[in-house]
């Protein structure tokens, strides 16, 4: 994946800035690299685990559930010519995620409820792809919400699925066959696979507009 | 008509005086046929990302300062909203019980139900402001009684900086005060060994011996859950876990 190498069997993001949440930088051949710890990042752990997402480097994403910034900070590396729109709707972790945006140029930090995307329809222009991690019930709802607002006919979306934040009595499995197949529903799927072992009770869903 | 960022769009854009407060009224029930930036960058020249992010950063700063106090103090408010509601509801359905008169027992009834619902839709909003405050301490012991230890303490600091055997007894100091002042005559004396942490499920559910061990291990989690939402407020997902797991082994211990 562009800007993205794994050294030591870890998982590393090409980047001129410095440590953001206390990770390592490692620096090869005269470049600087921020470490991607798989376990604190579903993204890391995806692509730990084999499989690719195809970036040009010059994408608008709208990034839902952004947190403190941590998985952020390396998509910023990543699309580092492209536009991140960070939604997050909790504040004490903003307080972190707004030191990532004043010193990256392509993170635009919005304190808003990502349940709620007409109150931001006015900022957020139509973007290329939507990566989504809220951990929260209703997560297929605010996926479709989001890309009805959003996602460009050709856009794609990557939703993380936490079992327990959608049902924590029942059996994961039953959770996620139930996601999919409402999400198989309004989107077409291009993949999907679970997180184990860096994340338990995850899976990921890759999909694109039908 | 659509309202956007840096203006308002009809027909044409009027391009808005102050771009904060087009910001934050950025509100459209329709979605919007073109592309923002589009337009932006047609109005604002090659500066519109560095116009639109200066103006994100300066909006959120505001919300953030103002946010973080003003839910805590909703929350605190709606913690003894909630007291005073279930104390309401107690006192209606005991006088109720005396009443002769059915007529007017019936509409009691009437009135209780009501009250319960108000209940519920306080429990609701609750919920949803624990999640965002504290959301392990939400995970941990629930958000009723997250809340309700939030309010005890005072605010999310004072919980976070208390011990964990505080977090422990706390809203059973009178029988704590009663042990150790026997204690210190030389009688025998009971150590309470919870307080409101009862309400929480894994402590009430389990036999009276195992009560203890599951109060004394929740309350040492609660501690760490609220120094985390006070200090850095993301969900840390092994936290819950283990109480769980300390339920589980407690439940089928001899």
């Amino acid at each position: 994946m562009r800007n993205v190498r794994i050294i030591n069997g870890i998982p590393a993001t090409k980047s001129k800035y410095g440590s953001h949440y206390g990770e390592k930088i490692i620096e090869i051949g005269g470049e600087r690299y921020r470490e991607w710890i798989p376990w604190r990042s579903k993204l890391s752990a995806l692509i730990l685990k084999g499989y690719e997402i195809e970036f040009r480097g010059d994408e608008k994403v709208l990034y839902l559930g952004a947190s403190s910034g941590t998985t952020l900070s390396h998509l910023a590396d990543i699309i580092d010519e492209g536009v991140i729109y960070a939604v997050e709707y909790s504040a004490k972790p903003f307080i972190k995620l707004l030191k990532l945006a004043r010193e990256r140029e392509n993170v635009i930090p919005l304190l808003c409820d990502a349940s709620k995307p007409w109150l931001y329809s006015g900022i957020v222009e139509k973007v290329d792809f939507i990566y989504q991690d809220v951990a929260q019930r209703n997560q297929v709802d605010i996926l479709k919400a989001n890309a009805d607002f959003f996602l460009r006919n050709d856009g794609s979306f990557l939703l993380m699925v936490k079992a327990k934040s959608i049902d924590s009595t029942a059996e994961p499995k039953e959770v996620f066959d139930k996601v999919i197949e409402r999400i198989s529903k309004d989107f077409l799927i291009l993949e999907t696979g679970t997180l184990e072992p860096y994340h338990k009770d995850h899976i990921f869903i890759l999909g694109a507009k039908i | 008509m659509y309202r956007l960022w840096f203006g308002v769009f009809e027909n044409e854009l009027k391009l808005a005086a102050d771009f904060k407060n087009g910001f934050v009224s950025a509100v459209n029930k329709d979605l919007i046929p073109f592309n923002i930036a589009e337009i932006g960058t047609k109005v604002l020249g090659k500066d519109y990302y560095r116009i639109l992010r200066r103006v994100a950063i300066e909006v959120a700063e505001k919300k953030v300062r103002e946010e973080i106090s003003s839910d805590e103090r909703s929350l605190v408010a709606l913690v003894k909203a909630l007291d005073s509601v279930e104390e309401i509801i107690n006192v209606l359905k005991k006088k109720k019980e005396d009443l002769i008169d059915d007529a007017i027992s019936e509409r009691f009834d009437e009135a209780i139900e009501q009250i319960k619902k108000l209940r519920g839709e306080i429990e609701k909003e609750i919920d949803a402001f624990m999640a965002k405050v504290a959301p392990n301490l939400c995970e941990v012991a629930g958000a009723k009684l997250g809340a309700k230890l939030i309010e005890k303490f005072g605010s999310l600091k004072k919980l976070a900086f208390a011990s964990s055997n505080k977090i422990q007894i706390v809203g059973a100091e009178k029988s704590l005060y009663r042990a150790i002042a026997r204690m210190k005559r030389g009688k025998e004396a009971k150590m309470p060994k919870h307080g409101i942490i009862f309400l929480h499920g894994f402590v009430r559910n389990l036999p009276k011996k195992k009560r203890g061990k599951m109060a004394r291990f929740l309350a040492s989690k609660i501690s760490i859950a609220a120094k985390i939402d006070y200090f850095r407020g993301e969900l840390e997902e092994e936290l819950a876990e283990s109480v769980r797991k300390r339920y589980e082994e407690l439940r089928r211990e001899k």
